[in-house]
């Protein structure tokens, strides 16, 4: 039996790949998204290896105050600045080759210094998480080089409560000692926060790894589309008749259906693999403490998944309505299951919602291991739930089956 | 040319009575373009923002008996962040990390016993050792942990400018002799006083503001991301459509329908312009479909009427090219069908359909050979009110791929001719 179902596992791989194309949706095109949508060549996102937003700044001031700016900035996390004028700047903003434009006007400094209110242009990309992210890392920056400076005119209202200052010189000693000050007793401020994570944990605290999220987002999209692809391939073998032909031959129908799944189950194995490869060597994501525990999460992904691709030949009737079914669901079913956006990101209701999704789990399940550095006994929730929508969906699809 | 209508009508019939192809011509998009409404909230509110982050789980440890660690309480709790945060306390840190461990809340804060003791000076003028609040993340909600760390972190920047602005205060009025104080005490009262004046001054101005560009501020409050979305998906998929008209040229030919047709007074020229049209006007039919449902059902404005209307017929025939490019240099139906869902999903990801990326450089120009970033480019436009004006560059370009590329399929099928007749 055994020898009958690798036979039929390995005609089925066959027909797959009888067309070169299948390398497309096998190996091409995940690569070329994983790539893509982790910000990997030449996307705003990165430069070579830095993986901060763009953040285009231009310096009309030149003052001391703007200067201290773009120093603040050049030391954020989360942007990358790029110094320059402002058509060029322009220019590259409405190519939209970076999600916010920063200009700091003329006059600048003098505003922060005279104790009037300096003002700062910020331009985003509307409807831009990573614009979004960039418009707070200048708050952070403005918010911390502010203090010296609030702190000095505080001291300035103090005494100008007191007694006027003789001349206007005197009153600008004045601001100028307390700014002064002020940024050596904040430079000397002890840490008062201490951002701590699992000791597991993989990624940096407090930092968004986009190639971890893509890597694993990108790796059960592109699986679970072809193993629901499956149907397509039940479909075929119906439509020609050659699956009456083969039951002619004594084979039973079990052993019919359980090398179909072997076959697709296989080919779904090495794409994972080649794909989880090419994350640690290209993408330089770390998938995890956890061999066995990664192994526990993909095999049950794959099951579960093949397992949806049988259910699913018992309702679509051709190749093409079961193809392009797949592509739709696949597609969709990753974007709601957080393989595409993280899920945090997601309304409260909608994120509760999503758990009847088996790409949820995997995702789920992916993340833990590919962030939060989890062992096997941290991701038995997320195989079993895997492993019961498998059950299920054989159940439902084994039930339902039509061998002619 | 009734002969040519009446192919691409027969044409148009036959796609959409084909279930298989209605599931990613139609309902796909729709599909696709509901889910990212769902998942970005513009379903469940105005705002048109592209990020959902609201509700986020955190859990408050208060171990410091003094103000500043309930100021600390009161701010994750306080009604201006009632929607971002959904706080709650726990009584011990180990209880809180476990539910950061379990991954069931983005973040632990855990203020630890002398908090304010390290700051503000005791009765005699002391200042205790200064203790750090724990920001307990989860790694698997960076983006909402982060959130919680940039609040905590703004509320000490308060303190401890506060506290500075105080002391540089009386430092400086001492030194210049502008008050005198008898003792220590009196300083200390001299502080308080100062620092309950500084709170009472919290409206006082910044130095710095940062004023957001009108255009993208007005964007932002505009339910405006689905009309980025629906677009983008119908185009998307427009791409499968035109391959699938691409793929029918090659499999009339190999059904042997081509040849019964050229046995009509039917020239192979008036079949091949018939089956442009067919797969034209499938195209128009579409994306028109897809714009008046996502008007109906999502309420979607779509700006100047002519001004859609020419995008649509723009974008139809520019992706019609592609189409019809790819049936000139395939061999087999199964070829167009395969390079057409590949480039339907290249496509959707290099001219933004599926995600906005900021390309630069070679991709940045290759999103250009997109139909879909002129057309994304061009509805979004018309959306936020723009004129015909305004899309005159996208139907340009459009047109102009259009023309190139039906140009170099006819050559292309011209000195093919043979294959594409007889097999």
């Amino acid at each position: 039996m055994f020898q009958k179902i690798t036979a039929l596992a390995w005609k089925d791989t066959i027909i797959r790949f009888s067309s070169r194309t299948e390398l497309l949706f096998f190996l091409i095109l995940p690569l070329v998204f994983t790539v893509l949508l982790s910000g990997g060549v030449g996307t705003g996102q990165t430069g070579a290896g830095d993986n901060r937003i763009v953040l285009l700044v231009v310096n009309q001031d030149g003052s001391e105050p703007a200067n201290t700016l773009i120093s603040a900035l050049a030391a954020s996390g989360v942007v990358r600045i790029e110094e320059k004028s402002l058509a060029e700047a322009e220019t590259r903003f409405a190519d939209e080759a970076a999600p916010a434009l920063l200009v700091i006007p003329a006059g600048f400094g003098a505003a922060v210094l005279d104790g009037s209110t300096a003002v700062l242009d910020l331009r985003q990309l509307p409807n831009n998480n990573n614009a979004n992210a960039a418009d707070r890392a200048v708050q952070t920056a403005v918010s911390d080089i502010s203090a010296p400076w609030i702190a000095a005119r505080a001291s300035l209202q103090e005494a100008e409560d007191l007694a006027p200052f003789a001349d206007d010189a005197a009153r600008q000693a004045y601001f100028q000692q307390a700014t002064d000050l002020a940024a050596a007793l904040l430079a000397d401020e002890p840490q008062r926060v201490s951002v701590t994570q699992p000791e597991a944990a993989i990624t940096e605290a407090n930092t968004y790894d986009l190639a971890a999220h893509q890597s694993a987002g990108q790796l059960i999209t592109w699986v679970f589309i072809p193993l629901l692809g499956t149907s397509a391939l039940l479909a075929f073998e119906r439509r020609y008749g050659t699956l009456r032909r083969l039951l002619v031959t004594p084979t039973r129908k079990s052993t019919y259906l359980l090398g179909t799944i072997f076959g697709q189950f296989s080919t779904a194995v090495v794409q994972m693999g080649i794909l989880v490869g090419f994350g640690i060597v290209v993408m330089g994501v770390n998938w995890g403490h956890s061999p066995v525990g990664l192994a526990i999460m993909l095999l049950t992904f794959g099951l579960s998944s093949v397992a949806f691709g049988v259910m699913m030949a018992t309702f679509v009737k051709t190749e093409s309505q079961a193809n392009n079914l797949s592509i739709m669901l696949g597609m969709s079913m990753a974007l709601l299951g957080g393989c595409w956006f993280p899920i945090e990101l997601f309304p409260p209701a909608v994120q509760t919602a999503v758990h009847v999704l088996p790409t949820t789990w995997a995702m789920q399940g992916l993340a833990d291991l590919v962030m939060r550095g989890a062992g096997v006994a941290e991701i038995l929730p997320e195989a079993a739930v895997l492993s019961g929508f498998a059950v299920v969906f054989f159940i439902v699809g084994i039930v339902r089956f039509r061998y002619e | 040319m009734k002969k040519i209508l009446n192919i691409g009508w027969k044409d148009l019939i036959v796609l959409f009575r084909d279930k298989g192809a209605l599931v990613l011509m139609l309902g796909a998009p729709f599909v696709l373009t509901l889910g990212l409404g769902l998942i970005t909230g513009s379903f469940s509110n105005n705002s048109g923002s592209s990020s959902g982050l609201a509700g986020i789980a955190v859990v408050v440890v208060n171990k410091d008996g003094g103000e500043l660690g309930q100021g600390l309480v009161d701010v994750l709790f306080s009604a201006d962040l009632a929607e971002l945060l959904a706080p709650d306390t726990a009584v011990s840190p180990q209880a809180a990390r476990q539910q950061v461990d379990n991954n069931a809340i983005a973040a632990a804060v855990i203020i630890p016993a002398g908090f304010t003791d390290g700051i503000l000076p005791n009765a005699s003028g002391q200042v205790g050792e200064p203790v750090a609040i724990e920001v307990y993340a989860n790694p698997a909600r960076p983006i909402s942990a982060n959130v919680v760390s940039s609040i905590v972190a703004d509320y000490i920047n308060q303190v401890e400018t506060g506290m500075v602005s105080v002391n540089v205060a009386l430092t400086q009025l001492v030194m210049h002799g502008r008050i005198t104080p008898a003792n220590t005490e009196s300083m200390m009262t001299l502080g308080q006083e100062m620092g309950q004046r500084l709170i009472s001054q919290d409206a006082a101005p910044q130095p710095i503001r940062i004023e957001r560009d009108k255009a993208a501020a007005e964007a932002a409050s505009n339910p405006n991301f689905l009309a980025y979305i629906a677009p983008g998906m119908a185009v998307a998929f427009l791409m499968y459509t035109v391959a699938l008209g691409g793929r029918s040229i090659l499999a009339e030919r190999d059904k042997g329908t081509l040849s019964r047709l050229l046995i009509s007074p039917t020239s192979a020229t008036q079949i091949l312009a018939g089956k442009v049209v067919g797969i034209f006007l499938t195209g128009v039919a579409q994306v028109s479909v897809l714009i008046a449902a996502s008007a109906l059902l999502f309420g979607l404005r779509w700006g100047n009427l002519p001004g859609v209307v020419l995008l649509i017929v723009t974008v139809s025939a520019a992706a019609t090219g592609w189409g019809l490019l790819l049936a000139s240099l395939a061999n087999r139906p199964g070829q167009v069908s395969s390079f057409g869902t590949a480039l339907m999903l290249t496509f959707g990801i290099l001219g933004g359909s599926f995600v906005q990326i900021p390309f630069t450089g070679l991709l940045a120009q290759l999103s250009k050979i997109t139909p879909n970033a002129w057309a994304i480019e061009g509805f979004m436009s018309l959306s936020q009110g723009g004129s015909l004006a305004d899309i005159a560059p996208s139907l340009i370009a459009l047109v102009v791929m259009a023309a190139l590329l039906f140009g170099t399929a006819v050559l292309i099928f011209q000195r093919r001719s043979g294959a594409l007749i007889a097999r």
